[in-house]
């Protein structure tokens, strides 16, 4: 399995630096640092620096800066994950390399494991630059639980791989990319958390965010990172995100073997 | 003058066709506006509101949702015409753009055609636009009857031009679709869709003048929400048509130089 993964990781970082080097990695840095631009230019040149009384009971914290720009950092790193791993399979569709995969009697964990190392290198280049740029425009890092920070990070990566299956699934059925991961994002982006505590949407959209794993690893990041809240502290949100996690796993699974399957039938014969 | 309308006609045929294979494509035309729109809206949710607000130096509280609605109108329109502006390296992986260059097509009307294709989504989109905020939304003060087919005829031959002006960039490069990333994002945060430039510090007022949209959303908001005359009105107009006018000299200056780059290098297809 681990010779499938290296061969991917390798294979995949070539087919970066030599075809596409700049597009998604500029284009996902670019959307963060304009989530921190819009965050700093809201606070303190349209609003003054002056918050709704709800927001620090709702988060916690009263520091609307270091909310907004982690969310803006999170968020593009889930999409980055999520694009990364459910575009892979109908990416090698469209350059005509599915069908050499699929006769492979390679392991398609292997193969996954692959291409997850390849953009988790990618995502935490990205990550880092969005946060130093957000450091500069008042992201406050001096509380931060290092180790609980890494730890959710890690784990979020792991559900959002989950959750990539599925959208990866959903992706082959429709045999298109950009308007289900579009679709996807966009709602994850409401939903989710990312510029503004989820009670203050409707009540009845708010149970949207609770099948989304984005919504507890940025609520447990967060703490880890504003609040400085230690691991245990954030464990109600870890156990959200593991279970969600495990049901998109088996969802994505079973999905990705029905896909391929429909695939071989439909396109190769 | 009759050919160079077909060359339009048929280009813009082809890219309708070529973007609107399915209707999955109009359900994203209608979702996402929306989802962004009532995000923007929340964003809003964590700052402090109403009458004393900080926000009313700039826009009063009630017509916040309307100076939403405009700039995702103005936005949305943008994007649509240039969307497919960034689909030109498709013509690349197709191999199409050899043959396009080859064949005696005038290279303008193919250019303004892609922008112009997605015309039937604009129109589509502004009439949603204005029933939503006839219904919906208070604040509206018109200047006149005209004021909607005037906006909509200014956000029309603005997204063009700045459509064309991008469809020349990504001729330079295979791999430029980040360049759609630089220049779109952008005028989702200094264009005044979401925050009113005014507010800006002056470097940011700078960047934000470079985009034509705002001086489009800033006309369409005299028109929709103050009730300005076309007198009140013609300095911003004449801007906006100066913007207009040297976009439209660099397209034509940089469309020759990608061309005889492509002629000089051969290498039309692969980069």
């Amino acid at each position: 399995m681990l010779h499938v993964a290296k061969a991917t990781f390798i294979r995949n970082t070539r087919v970066m630096i030599r075809a596409y080097p700049w597009s998604f990695v500029i284009g996902h840095i670019f959307s963060g640092v304009y989530t921190v631009l819009f965050a700093f230019f809201a606070y303190h040149y349209v609003f003054a620096g002056q918050l709704d009384e709800n927001f620090a009971h709702l988060t916690g914290s009263s520091d609307y800066l270091s909310y907004a720009i982690l969310g803006g950092a999170f968020y593009a790193f889930a999409v980055s994950t999520l694009m990364n791993v459910s575009r892979s399979l109908i990416t090698e569709l469209r350059e005509g390399t599915l069908e050499a995969v699929l006769l492979t009697p390679s392991l398609r964990r292997g193969y996954f494991l692959g291409n997850v190392a390849q953009q988790l290198m990618r995502t935490l280049f990205e990550f880092s630059v969005i946060v130093l740029v957000g450091a500069l425009f008042g992201l406050t890092l001096s509380h931060t639980n290092v180790w609980s920070a890494v730890l959710v990070w890690i784990l979020s990566t792991g559900a959002f791989f989950c959750q990539a299956l599925v959208l990866g699934s959903l992706m082959l059925w429709f045999r298109d990319t950009y308007i289900t991961q579009n679709t996807l994002f966009a709602v994850m982006a409401f939903v989710s958390g990312v510029t503004f505590p989820i009670p203050y949407l409707p009540e009845w959209l708010q149970p949207l965010g609770l099948i989304m794993p984005l919504a507890p690893a940025l609520d447990a990041f967060r703490q880890c990172v504003i609040q400085g809240a230690p691991l245990h502290a954030v464990s109600p949100q870890l156990f959200h995100m593991a279970a969600l996690s495990l049901i998109y796993l088996v969802i994505g699974v079973w999905g990705i073997r029905r896909m391929e399957k429909r695939v071989m039938e439909s396109i190769f014969g | 003058m009759k050919q160079l309308g077909s060359l339009l006609l048929a280009e813009i045929i082809k890219e309708h066709r070529h973007s609107f294979h399915s209707k999955m494509v109009y359900f994203s035309l209608l979702v996402w506006p929306v989802i962004n729109f009532v995000t923007a809206y929340y964003s809003f949710a964590p700052f402090r509101m109403g009458a004393d607000s900080p926000l009313a130096r700039f826009i009063s509280y009630e017509q916040l949702p309307l100076f939403l609605l405009t700039g995702y109108l103005g936005y949305i329109f943008y994007w649509c015409l240039v969307q497919s502006s960034w689909q030109m390296s498709f013509e690349r992986q197709a191999g199409t753009m050899e043959m396009i260059f080859i064949s005696p097509v005038n290279r303008l009307a193919f250019l303004y055609g892609r922008s112009l294709s997605s015309l039937i989504e604009g129109v589509w989109l502004f009439f949603c636009f204005v029933l939503l905020a006839l219904f919906f939304v208070d604040g509206i003060q018109l200047s006149g009857w005209w004021a909607p087919p005037l906006a909509f005829l200014i956000l029309l031959v603005s997204a063009i031009v700045w459509g064309g002006f991008l469809c020349v960039l990504f001729l330079f490069s295979r791999d430029s679709s980040f360049l759609y990333t630089v220049l779109d994002e952008p005028m989702l945060i200094f264009s005044g869709v979401r925050l009113p430039p005014m507010a800006f510090p002056v470097w940011a007022k700078v960047i934000s003048f470079c985009f034509p949209l705002t001086y489009a959303l800033q006309l369409i908001r005299e028109l929709l929400m103050e009730g300005a005359s076309l007198q009140t009105m013609l300095p911003s107009m004449g801007l906006l048509a100066a913007v207009l006018l040297v976009l439209v000299t660099a397209t034509v200056v940089l469309l020759k130089q990608a061309e005889k780059h492509m002629k000089k290098t051969g290498n039309m297809v692969m980069y």
